[in-house]
């Protein structure tokens, strides 16, 4: 799930990414054995109080779940076709106050403040040769040209349309792609005209400057 | 060639090749001046001799060398000394937020996270921008996406900013703006741009054509004759041309 950062300075912007991805995982780690659905009722109300203190983001925040809800409907439908309902409202329940909470956390972290956390959990991936902050940049460019490609496609379907006077779908594909390489062609000169992947050399010869960056 | 102190770039008999098509062969130049434009029709190789100023393009014969800096050898020290600010903004931005663009200068000079991020705050704050910090820089407009873009490559004080048609999607408003930002840089500036308005405050403009430099002087001697060159071309060229 690659939603952007939501800016303010509300309540769950304010903990630390760190408190805010331990305390997920002890609510995950709680509610699995947990089948009450008036415990998991609770726990929901809970997320959706948080949600509310976002103010007037969380009218944002419920329109980016949308497909995540129609996922949940449809397990919940199943359940009650082939199984009980009450399993069916007690997994959805669940489902939806975890991915509520993460999605919140999401939201309210910025992508350095997260990266800096996961940094020593990321700290293995050192050994089949990814350096962390080559990774970390990854992250933050898959992040940064989402929007990008997604207006990229729009701006296709309307190049597509104003010809044809229908949508482009798979045939925007290819032209897609070719985008994208190009945007990564381009993004690859910048990064190395501002010092590449693993930054500039230090001025100085005595390495003090080293240590501080790697 | 003599090097005085005031010269800050140095094209020495540089041959340049990119694929099969020789963009400079021979070119010998020195940069002493702080405001420079390159002027030129597309594919006269101003966007080539920029990049070999900070080291993208590396000469195939001869040397550039870069306030001492020689840029084959040194190729990974130049962005330490030499900002870039490209054509387009969506090209250059690399961060998902304001604040982690212009933070990561400093961070690639080696600063810790919370003096970059002081550092990136203190520029937007200075800049009016102050409650940027944490936008996406998605959500910006043309004009926001190209401060962003000269306030990310003028954080780290580069001595050298190079400019690479920064005011070709900026309408006229925007760009008297940004000619005033860049005229208040404290650095040296070398600027490509095929805008002429905007250079007859530069201290030299130079003339390129095909790769060699057919001009080179004051704006008031060199953009008349450019104009009518330009002119004189353009009644001349048929489709096949272009």
């Amino acid at each position: 799930m690659i939603s952007s950062y939501l800016p303010g300075r509300t309540f769950l912007h304010r903990i630390g990414a760190g408190w805010k991805l331990l305390a997920l995982l002890l609510v995950s780690m709680v509610l699995l054995p947990v089948d009450s659905p008036l415990v998991l009722a609770a726990v929901l109300a809970c997320a959706l109080g948080l949600l509310a203190s976002l103010g007037s983001g969380a009218g944002t925040v419920l329109r980016s779940l949308k497909p995540v809800a129609f996922v949940v409907v449809f397990i919940l439908a199943l359940h009650g076709l082939f199984g009980t309902l009450e399993a069916g409202v007690i997994v959805a329940l669940r489902l939806a106050s975890l991915l509520l909470l993460a999605t919140l956390i999401t939201l309210t972290t910025r992508l350095d403040d997260m990266l800096d956390t996961l940094t020593p959990v990321l700290r293995p991936v050192a050994l089949v040769g990814l350096s962390e902050r080559r990774l970390a940049l990854a992250i933050a460019l898959a992040i940064r040209f989402t929007p990008m490609l997604v207006d990229v496609t729009r701006q296709l379907n309307e190049a597509y349309r104003a010809r044809s006077g229908r949508n482009g779908h798979v045939k925007l594909v290819a032209p897609l792609c070719l985008h994208a390489l190009n945007a990564a062609d381009h993004i690859a000169e910048a990064l190395a005209a501002r010092g590449g992947v693993d930054g500039c050399p230090p001025e100085s010869t005595d390495g003090e400057e080293d240590k501080v960056r790697r | 060639m003599s090097v005085s102190t005031s010269q800050f770039a140095i094209f020495d008999s540089v041959t340049l090749t990119r694929g099969a098509f020789c963009v400079f062969r021979g070119l010998s130049l020195a940069l002493s001046e702080r405001r420079v434009a390159l002027v030129g029709l597309n594919g006269s190789g101003k966007s080539s001799l920029l990049r070999m100023l900070n080291g993208l393009l590396l000469p195939d014969e001869g040397t550039v060398t870069v306030f001492g800096l020689d840029s084959r050898k040194d190729q990974r020290k130049l962005p330490r000394h030499v900002g870039m600010v490209f054509q387009n903004p969506d090209h250059q931005m690399i961060f998902p937020t304001v604040l982690e663009e212009l933070a990561f200068a400093p961070r690639q000079m080696g600063a810790t996270r919370g003096e970059a991020e002081a550092m990136a705050r203190q520029t937007l704050a200075q800049h009016g921008c102050g409650d940027w910090a944490e936008q996406p820089v998605a959500l910006l407009s043309e004009g926001q996406k190209q401060l962003v873009c000269l306030l990310a490559a003028s954080i780290s004080k580069p001595r050298l900013l190079l400019c690479d048609e920064p005011f070709s999607g900026l309408d006229l408003s925007l760009r008297l703006h940004f000619a005033d930002h860049i005229a208040a840089s404290p650095a040296h500036v070398v600027m490509v741009s095929h805008d002429l308005d905007m250079l007859s405050e530069f201290d030299r403009i130079i003339w390129l054509d095909k790769g060699s430099v057919v001009g080179d002087g004051r704006p008031e001697d060199i953009l008349p004759d450019y104009r009518s060159f330009a002119r004189a071309r353009a009644r001349k060229l048929t489709a096949d041309s272009l």
